[in-house]
């Protein structure tokens, strides 16, 4: 028999992630081919680069307007931190590091995702405040952009690692999640593994979408 | 490489500004819209068409004198030049032959980074090319052991194009002649520069210059520890979580998750 399937996403909220993964995506690639002369060639498939800055900017606004979409959209759910159930999970360090029987429960999303969506959204607003300003220099003048510069390079180091974090549990460090991203449905155990409370919650509440698969 | 300089010797200069003239000529550059500020110094400033630029100034001395100074303004032609670390495309390099910094304009992406990074505001950006643009010290000339065009331009001889050695006693015997507050402007900071000035009197009188210019500090945490970080980085994490694929494995249901007790699954 086949996993109950779960309807998690909304097309919608695909949507915006998929804008935001996408131009935070190219804007790592381009941004690697500014900062490392090394890289410049990496622009060749843009027509130089010219053309790899034009992609850069052209992103950088569908980043800041996906960003603010989902900020919007998550900040509930993601963006605040439940004391003390928060805490008990991330004294288990959600199960990720040593074995466990009994990861503790928590709301729809985890510590471990609340801080990466805080990170990223911290990290995406000063990515988009500090790319404004090296639009325009002249507004800050030479002292405070020296620092501007600074920060776009800052965040960078961060939002580029993540990313890779957030790839590997997203997929084959949590199979079956990745499904969420593209049908927008889960399988039932995967998510009573991951978001258990919300899930009990759900069900209580006879919320829980089981979307009605073939089998 | 021999290490060249041009010298500028502003007790010699009359401001006829043969050498201001001498760059738009040369470079093939426009008269831009400019603006009457009651002095013959036009345009104001250093603009995307305008490479260089003699300052005039009236400057009443401690004793009531009243005096009139003259300066070139152009690029330093830095020995640690910050425009050259933090130009992104390669449009900015140094000149292996001379020891200036030439500028390939074909390369450049108008990401203004020079602009932000250049301790003499040297750098200006044209909106209409989405270029920058500044003095590359005439390279096409250099190369062919001419003279830059300012140099050639100047009848006093206020301006010499010699050999670091050379440059540094003729502006020693200059600065030992004039005597008083005579300095040499140039050599005492970002590694020295390839252009030098004698000025008959203290740096610090001279409006619009550069009195403690330095490459800024947050260029090396930007460029030596940053950039290597973003890579580093990167690749702990992609390295991390291999490791913990193997070592830890993925995250799996367990057993009670699934509605009918099943075999399968199970950290
Ligand atoms: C995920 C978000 C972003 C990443 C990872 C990123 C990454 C980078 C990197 C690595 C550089 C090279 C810096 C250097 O030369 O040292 C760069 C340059 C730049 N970025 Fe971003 N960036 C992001 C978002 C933005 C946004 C939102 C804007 C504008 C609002 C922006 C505007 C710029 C500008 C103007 C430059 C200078 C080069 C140019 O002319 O394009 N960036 N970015
Ligand atoms: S004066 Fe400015 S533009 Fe000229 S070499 Fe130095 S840093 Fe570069
Ligand atoms: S504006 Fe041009 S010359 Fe200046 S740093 Fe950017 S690419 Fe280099
Ligand atoms: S060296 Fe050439 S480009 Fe530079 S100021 Fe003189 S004439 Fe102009």
């Amino acid at each position: 028999m086949k996993n109950k399937m779960v309807v998690v996403t909304s097309g919608y909220e695909r949507f915006v992630h998929w804008a935001l993964a996408i131009s935070c995506l190219t804007l790592c690639y381009t941004g690697l081919g500014i900062l490392f002369k090394e890289l410049n060639f990496l622009g060749v498939i843009f027509g130089g680069l010219k053309g790899l800055v034009t992609v850069h900017d052209f992103m950088a606004v569908i980043f800041a307007i996906s960003l603010v979409l989902a900020i919007a959209m998550w900040w509930k759910e993601a963006g605040i931190f439940v004391f003390p159930e928060d805490w008990e999970w991330i004294k288990a360090a959600g199960g990720y590091l040593w074995h466990l029987d009994h990861v503790p429960e928590t709301g729809k999303y985890n510590p471990g995702q609340k801080a990466f969506f805080l990170t990223v959204a911290l990290c995406g607003l000063l990515m988009v405040v500090t790319g404004f300003f090296m639009w325009y220099p002249e507004k800050l003048g030479g002292d405070l952009m020296d620092w501007v510069y600074v920060l776009h390079v800052l965040g960078f180091v961060v939002i580029f690692a993540f990313f890779f974090v957030h790839l590997y549990l997203g997929t084959i460090g949590n199979p079956g999640s990745v499904s969420a991203m593209i049908s927008g449905k889960m399988e039932l155990p995967v998510l009573r593994m991951l978001h258990p409370k919300w899930v009990k919650e759900m069900e209580h509440e006879g919320k829980l979408m089981i979307a009605n698969d073939k089998k | 490489m021999t290490e060249m300089i041009k010298l500028y010797d502003a007790s010699k200069c009359t401001a006829c500004r043969g050498c201001q003239l001498a760059c738009k000529q040369w470079n093939g550059l426009k008269a831009g819209q400019t603006e009457h500020k009651g002095t013959y110094q036009n345009p104001p400033t250093l603009q995307h068409n305008t490479y260089m630029l003699i300052h005039f100034q009236d400057y009443v001395a401690p004793e009531g004198n009243v005096k009139w100074l003259f300066r070139k303004e152009a690029c330093m032609h830095c020995t640690t030049a910050a425009c050259v670390t933090v130009c992104p495309s390669g449009a900015l390099y140094y000149n292996k032959e001379f020891g200036t910094v030439g500028m390939d304009r074909e390369k450049c992406i108008g990401c203004k980074e020079c602009v932000s990074a250049c301790p003499f505001e040297v750098p200006r950006y044209d909106k209409e090319t989405e270029k920058v643009s500044k003095c590359d010290m005439c390279e096409t000339r250099i190369s062919n052991k001419m003279n830059p065009a300012c140099v050639k331009a100047c009848p006093t001889g206020a301006l010499k194009w010699v050999d670091k050695e050379e440059a540094m006693k003729m502006a020693e015997a200059r600065v030992q002649y004039l005597g008083g507050d005579a300095n040499v402007y140039g050599d005492k900071f970002v590694g020295g520069t390839h252009l030098m000035y004698v000025l008959p009197e203290k740096a610090d009188v001279y409006d619009g210059i550069h009195k403690d210019p330095k490459v800024p500090v947050t260029i090396s945490l930007w460029k030596s520890i940053l950039k290597p970080l973003s890579l580093l980085g990167a690749g702990g994490v992609i390295g991390g979580s291999i490791l913990h694929y193997f070592i830890h494995g993925p995250h799996k249901p367990h057993p009670e998750h699934y509605d009918e007790p099943k075999k399968q699954g199970g950290a």
